[in-house]
């Protein structure tokens, strides 16, 4: 029934008996007014009764028992100290429930108790089984509390939440709690109380994050953008040093200011040659860290060329420089930096200097300053001695044994005729020479036969028969004489008489190329006029500046890691390795010895071995090895214990997820995260069994029965007795 | 017999012959294309330029000029060939307009000489037919003063020739290069010697100067058919660009 209407009926009663009362005013009997208000008052009460029709409702109640959700991290970063020195974060989470055993007992007898571990997931877990050891691979503190709000047995209310971490969330809160978090935890309607583990050991530096792409190009500048974070440290400046083989190439510094503190620094420099290289971040490591191996971080960069550069020196223009310099550049391969001499001592020009365009030759700044920033260097038809070069020939000789590449093209000016017997020059190029003199050139025409050694040779591989068709080029005019060819040399063209045309071989890391005519147009633009086309010219040379270059794809023996990042401690780095000798044959059961260096340790450790299967290839597989940048070389040798060659690659061995890396505590995420829900973060040792948990809001509702109180014999006669004994008295008292 | 040519010649041989080489393939020599008109006017003055550009310069030059025809495949081995006359020629058969289309795309270099050395002269006229046939819709295009041509040995300002009839040489590009030259001041006539060894042909309107600029520019068209833009390298364009200015 509406209030209103009870509120109505209530005031009718009123004012019924107020009216009624009026009547026995005049009475002087005290006693008799009280009887006779009395009387209607209660007269009016019970047709109310009647009216109303009131009744009894009996329900029977019990409270529900609540729910508590205690959760416990194990993710792998409860594996680092609580304290520096200290036992493990496991270890201590492990310590506090052994000496909460009480408390939670108590609490139990209060609540539902639900425990869980979290990590990436969330799953239930045994207190007394709590992992010395854990393995989770990451931390999702938000997901754990939501998933454990949401997962109550039995529909329990929850009473509230119970986390033990330290804090170290690599998921959603990795950089703070944000509004979208707050609302989600404020929605859980439920206290969370915190217990931060290792929040003595706070301070922490970190390389958080390295953003560099996973190729260069040689000579470019490269810049590394490295993300430091700091907790725990005053207004600082870090150092952040990158280092190549444990060598230093850029360093930097990072200011830090804030608690926690994020910095971001750059670091630059120009790598100087190609190849696979670990480069490692360093921090400093401060005193107190909580965590020092995240205070560096590693990676592998592929170093390539964005073009080969290359310097032609030509002795005199030809037909011969003419073809090389116009294919090399229409090559957007190439950056050609090429000096030709015009004019020799000898020449009278029947001009002044100021009508010539010809430029003094730059011999120091070429062959001293420069020298190394060339990939190959060309001398084609060269003769060294008008220009006093005798001084930088030795120079020009390192550059190959440190990696460079050289190629010597024939003519007149060139090989034993330039007058380079007995120079460096000599000593690297894969013929020995001979006194200048007459005998020096050879004019006899020379057809081209291609060697055993130059049927399998990349430099010579002109189609899929390339016997045939190095047969059917123009036959060359004259040949430069050498002397016998050197152990290192192999001849790949030589004439119908048997004398070399094309020789490779290597010095120190370095390739050289001896090409002993002048006539290699011949293979362009009279083999053009043969109806043959260029085709064969221009495989030939851009072959030879590949293999020359080192390009990868024609390195006869290879390394190449199975990835370029292997997990600490756990997981074995393998090695796939193609053992193919100098005249790019397989070499099955080849020996294969691994020598590993890090950037910490330059030592070379033998880590692996194995042997070359029938088509020369072979897995390695390393021991598991710890966090660091590796750089594995491979020897390979024969039987007969001579070498086949000797090839390197690196690898970086590191946790792949955060976890392990920003592992600091956060006790500041866990603060904002009870706050959020009205909870608070507790200390060791308080007990939980004494926290302001939420009693719940529901009731069970068992059986209920309504017992009408109005509708029964007794109520109708006490209403005709008043009613009865009113009229009667004022009857007798003399009222109407 | 040797001739009274042939023995005035022979200085130029022993000259070009002062280095050890493989041979004449190693040398330039000029080729001169054989048509069915007058095929040499100026038989002295190739031997002469090849002598003057050996004399001046690094490379090795033959003295001695490859008569041939454009159908020769022979013509592959010289990659510098002259078309000339002062008169017009018949008109090449289609094959060897065809070979001249080889020819030339493969990179060989063709100079075209009007020893007439006169405007719309008859030998342009064939010359022009001939470019039309060779590379059709393309046409020959002025070569403008800051053409590596002009700098590729000397630094040259104009056309020079025996007469300075023309303002500009053309040029028909193939290839990112000048694969074919037109000259129409008789380039080859201002080296041309009698067989006394007097030169043949006064040079107008600016005498010996003109006459000696005139071997520069043929020192620089084989400099260019040996180099191409080997000047344009930016190692040489400061100093180039400074001895301009003086």
């Amino acid at each position: 029934m509406p209030a209103w209407v009870l509120a109505l009926a209530a005031t009718a009663l009123v004012a019924a008996v107020w009216f009624s009362f009026r009547g026995v005013r005049g009475e002087p009997s005290k006693g008799r007014r009280a009887l006779l208000l009395g009387f209607r008052v209660l007269a009016g009460l019970l047709l109310l009764a009647l009216l109303f029709e009131p009744g009894l409702e009996l329900r029977a109640e019990s409270r529900v028992r609540a729910r508590v959700a205690l959760l416990f991290d194990t993710s792998k970063s409860m594996k680092f100290p609580a304290s520096p020195g200290g036992p493990s974060r496991a270890e201590e989470l492990q310590r506090w429930s052994k000496d909460h055993a009480e408390d939670l007992g108590k609490l139990a007898s209060r609540f539902q108790l639900d425990f869980y571990g979290f990590d990436k997931e969330l799953q239930p877990l045994d207190l007394s089984r709590l992992p010395t050891d854990p393995q989770g691979p990451s931390t999702d503190l938000l997901g754990a509390v939501t998933g454990a709000a949401a997962n109550g047995t039995g529909g329990r209310p929850l009473a509230g939440l119970f986390i033990a971490s330290d804090g170290s969330d690599n998921a959603d809160l990795g950089s703070g709690v944000p509004a979208a978090a707050v609302q989600e935890l404020r929605k859980l309607d439920a206290p969370l109380f915190a217990l931060p583990i290792g929040a003595a050991a706070a301070k922490d530096l970190a390389i958080e994050k390295i953003a560099v792409d996973d190729f260069a190009f040689v000579r470019n500048m490269v810049t590394v953008d490295v993300f430091v974070s700091a907790r725990g440290f005053p207004v600082t400046d870090v150092p952040i040093t990158l280092t190549r083989d444990g060598q230093p190439v850029a360093q930097n510094t990072v200011h830090l200011s804030g608690d926690p503190a994020r910095g971001e620094v750059k670091l630059s420099f120009v790598p100087d040659r190609t190849g696979k290289f670990a480069f490692t971040v360093k921090a400093p490591v401060y005193e107190g860290e909580a965590i020092t191996q995240n205070n560096q971080k590693s990676f592998v960069l592929k170093v390539i060329r964005d073009r080969v550069r290359v310097l032609l020196v030509v002795g005199r223009p030809s037909w011969d420089v003419r073809f090389l310099r116009q294919l090399l550049k229409r090559d957007p391969n190439v950056d050609l930096i090429s000096f030709f001499i015009l004019r020799t001592p000898g020449d009278d020009p029947h001009s002044t200097q100021d009508e010539l365009s010809l430029i003094p030759f730059p011999t120091q700044e070429i062959f001293q300053e420069q020298l190394k920033t060339f990939d190959l260097v060309l001398f084609q038809n060269f003769n060294h001695r008008p220009y006093h070069m005798s001084q930088y020939l030795d120079g020009i000789a390192q550059y190959v044994r440190d990696g460079g590449a050289f190629a010597m093209i024939g003519g007149d000016q060139s090989f034993s005729a330039g007058d380079y017997a007995g120079t460096p020059i000599e000593e690297i190029l894969p013929v020995t020479l001979i006194p200048p003199g007459p005998t020096t050139i050879d004019e006899t025409p020379a057809k081209l036969i291609l060697t055993d050694a130059g049927l399998r040779h990349p430099v010579t591989e002109l189609s899929s028969s390339a016997a045939a068709s190095w047969a059917k080029l123009p036959e060359l005019p004259g040949l430069n004489t050498t002397g016998p060819l050197k152990p290192s040399g192999q001849t790949l063209l030589q004439s119908n008489q048997g004398r070399p045309v094309l020789v490779v071989g290597e010095a120190g890391r370095g390739r050289v190329l001896a090409l002993l005519t002048d006539s290699s147009w011949y293979w362009s633009f009279v083999a053009a006029g043969e109806s043959q086309g260029p085709r064969a010219y221009e495989t030939f040379w851009h072959s030879a500046i590949r293999w020359l270059v080192r390009d990868p794809a024609l390195t006869p023996m290879s390394v190449a890691s199975e990835r370029p990042s292997f997990e600490p401690g756990t997981e074995a780095p393998a090695l796939d390795v193609q053992v193919r000798g100098n005249d790019y044959q397989p070499v099955p059961g080849a020996k294969l010895q691994v020598m590993v260096t890090s950037a910490e340790d330059p030592v070379p450790h033998p880590l692996g071995a194995a042997v070359a299967g029938p088509d020369g290839s072979a897995r390695v597989a390393l021991p598991p090895l710890a966090a660091g940048a590796y750089k594995a070389t491979v020897t390979a040798r024969r039987a007969d214990g001579t070498t086949v060659g000797e090839a390197d690659d690196a690898f970086v061995v590191a946790p792949a997820t955060r976890e392990l890396t920003e592992a600091a505590p956060r006790p500041d995420l866990l603060q904002a995260m009870a706050q959020a829900t009205k909870g608070k973060v507790v200390d060791t040792g308080e007990q939980l069994s004494g926290l302001p948990w939420r009693d719940p809001a529901l009731v069970e509702v068992g059986q209920r029965t309504s017992k009408p109180l109005w509708d029964n014999w007794k109520v109708l006669v006490l209403l005709c007795l008043v009613a009865g004994a009113e009229w009667t008295l004022r009857r007798r008292w003399g009222y109407a | 017999m040797i001739s009274r040519r042939h023995l005035l010649g022979l200085p130029l041989l022993l000259a070009a012959g002062r280095s050890l080489a493989f041979g004449d393939a190693a040398r330039m020599t000029f080729a001169q294309l054989r048509h069915g008109g007058r095929w040499d006017p100026r038989p002295d003055g190739l031997s002469r330029l090849a002598w003057e550009i050996a004399r001046r310069t690094s490379i090795e030059t033959s003295p001695v000029v490859k008569a041939i025809a454009p159908s020769d495949p022979e013509l592959f081995r010289f990659p510098l060939a002259v078309l000339s006359s002062d008169q017009a020629f018949p008109p090449p058969a289609d094959n060897e307009v065809a070979e001249l289309r080889r020819y030339l795309s493969y990179g060989g270099f063709l100079l075209l000489d009007d020893a007439s050395a006169q405007r719309s002269s008859a030998f342009e006229l064939s010359a022009r037919q001939l470019m039309a046939r060779i590379a059709p819709g393309a046409q020959m295009q002025k070569v403008g003063r800051d053409h590596v041509l002009y700098k590729s040995f000397y630094l040259l300002d104009g056309p020079y020739g025996r007469v300075m009839s023309m303002p500009d040489l053309e040029a028909l590009e193939m290839g990112g290069r000048l694969g074919v030259l037109y000259s129409g001041n008789d380039l080859i006539g201002a080296m041309a010697r009698d067989s006394l060894g007097s030169w043949e042909f006064e040079v107008t309107p600016g005498g010996e100067r003109q006459r000696e600029y005139a071997v520069r520019l043929g020192v620089n068209i084989a400099m260019y058919a040996t180099c191409l833009d080997y000047k344009e390298d930016q190692v040489h364009i400061p100093f180039i660009m400074k001895r301009r200015r003086i």
